[in-house]
């Protein structure tokens, strides 16, 4: 039987910092846009079960993108990339998510992140909360160092197995075998990508002098943890929420650092719960 | 009730020797390390994805790639059918509890995916302490 998935896929080139990049995305649904960003050394089939959720899908334009470097989004093409160590910045990743949402002319979208994208969302609702209706920081913190290791690209290891089994046990016990295992599939194919986006993460990212500023009343936060995150464990986030004007925290229970990929059955409850408050604070 | 050291050794033996998703790459996972226990310690060495024998007294001059070191109450917590938060992995474990990592740490990563499976199989074995 052929089952074709209401999830499609396009290509938008968009030009950012002088680098030229591709970028491939899919969507599903319409209404108010959700746009999504990966984990770090990942890429957008983490989102595949809420791109194919009728019932979120039905009031909001679901997006979920491969950041350049990952996927299907090839490194920049107008640039010799093989020349230079890939070290993400905050700067230059705010100003992608800026000029993408730009180009897929998005009106007042909600950004989620999860890991680093979780953490990226912290950085645009303290840069831009005009222009974002809210943000969904998924395991993320104010600051999240430990994790810009040499093991993942290392040339006497087998750096595509070092990133999937490395990211194992930020998986609860309790996900699906199968979920788990297409996580780690996915970890696989982006163990060339999965440092210099850690340097992001553990390194340029540090809002700990920062939270005061971020206007969550303005551009509500509603941050999520898993309980067996130990890379951002619950009271890292929990502590960060706490010090932003507004913010919420949610814990997930049972679930880990991949929640949307590793167990989306469980991650959809609070999902939905998080679309409720930012309805409720937003009038829409 | 405890475990009996060898009785514990025969059977991590046999559920690593036993499992598929080891046996499916199992070829060159060929190492030796340490399980310290504190109460407890045993070198265990793998040749192509199978126990080639523990140790289950190692003297002080028995040879490891790797070691794993924490108290007899954590790895408790690993045997657990399912383990408690930062309990339920050597990188969780290293990061939030007791566990040290010692010894060569690319041995470990060169066969990370391998041992991360055979380590989970403690929450079928239990462990003797």
């Amino acid at each position: 039987m052929v089952k074709h998935s209401p999830v499609t896929g396009r290509y938008v080139t968009i030009d950012v910092d002088g680098q030229e990049y591709k970028v491939f995305y899919l969507h599903n649904g319409r209404g108010q846009p959700l746009i999504c960003q990966h984990t770090a050394g990942c890429h957008n089939h983490q989102w595949r079960g809420l791109l194919e959720d009728a019932e979120i899908t039905k009031h909001y334009n679901v997006i979920a993108y491969d950041l350049p470097r990952h996927g299907k989004s090839d490194p920049p093409h107008n640039t010799e990339w093989w020349k230079q160590e890939y070290k993400l910045t905050a700067d230059h990743y705010c100003n992608f998510i800026l000029r993408l949402c730009d180009a897929l002319e998005l009106k007042e979208p909600i950004f989620m992140g999860s890991s680093f994208g979780g953490n990226v969302a912290l950085q645009l609702a303290l840069r831009r909360p005009d222009r974002f209706k809210a943000v969904i920081p998924v395991e993320a913190a104010d600051y999240a160092p430990g994790f810009y290791l040499d093991w993942w690209r290392h040339p006497h290891a087998n750096a595509a197995q070092v990133c999937g089994s490395g990211v194992w046990d930020l998986m609860a016990p309790q996900s699906p075998e199968m979920d788990r295992w297409l996580t780690w599939h996915y970890y696989t194919q982006g163990s060339e990508a999965f440092k210099g986006d850690l340097y992001f993460y553990s390194v340029d990212h540090d809002l700990r002098d920062e939270l005061q500023n971020i206007q969550g009343r303005k551009c509500p936060v509603i941050m999520m943890t898993g309980t067996y995150d130990y890379l951002t464990p619950p009271e890292a986030t929990e502590n960060t929420a706490r010090r932003i004007r507004g913010g919420v925290y949610i814990e997930m229970d049972d679930i880990g650092h991949f929640p949307m990929s590793e167990n989306y059955d469980v991650f959809r409850v609070y999902l939905k719960e998080a679309l409720r408050i930012i309805r409720e604070r937003t009038d829409g | 009730m405890k475990q009996d050291p060898k009785t514990w050794a025969d059977k991590y033996a046999n559920l690593t020797n036993s499992d598929e998703t080891i046996g499916a790459m199992a070829k060159y996972y060929t190492c030796s390390f340490m399980f310290d226990m504190t109460d407890c310690r045993f070198i265990i060495e793998m040749h192509d994805g199978k126990i080639k024998n523990i140790n289950t007294d190692p003297g002080p001059l028995d040879a490891y790639d790797f070691a794993l070191r924490a108290s007899a109450a954590t790895w408790r917590e690993f045997s657990q059918p399912v383990p408690k938060p930062m309990y339920h992995g050597i990188w969780s474990a290293s990061f939030r509890k007791d566990l040290k990592i010692e010894g060569n740490h690319l041995v470990l990563m060169q066969n990370l995916r391998n041992f991360t499976v055979q380590f989970e199989l403690l929450r079928k074995s239990g462990v003797p302490v």
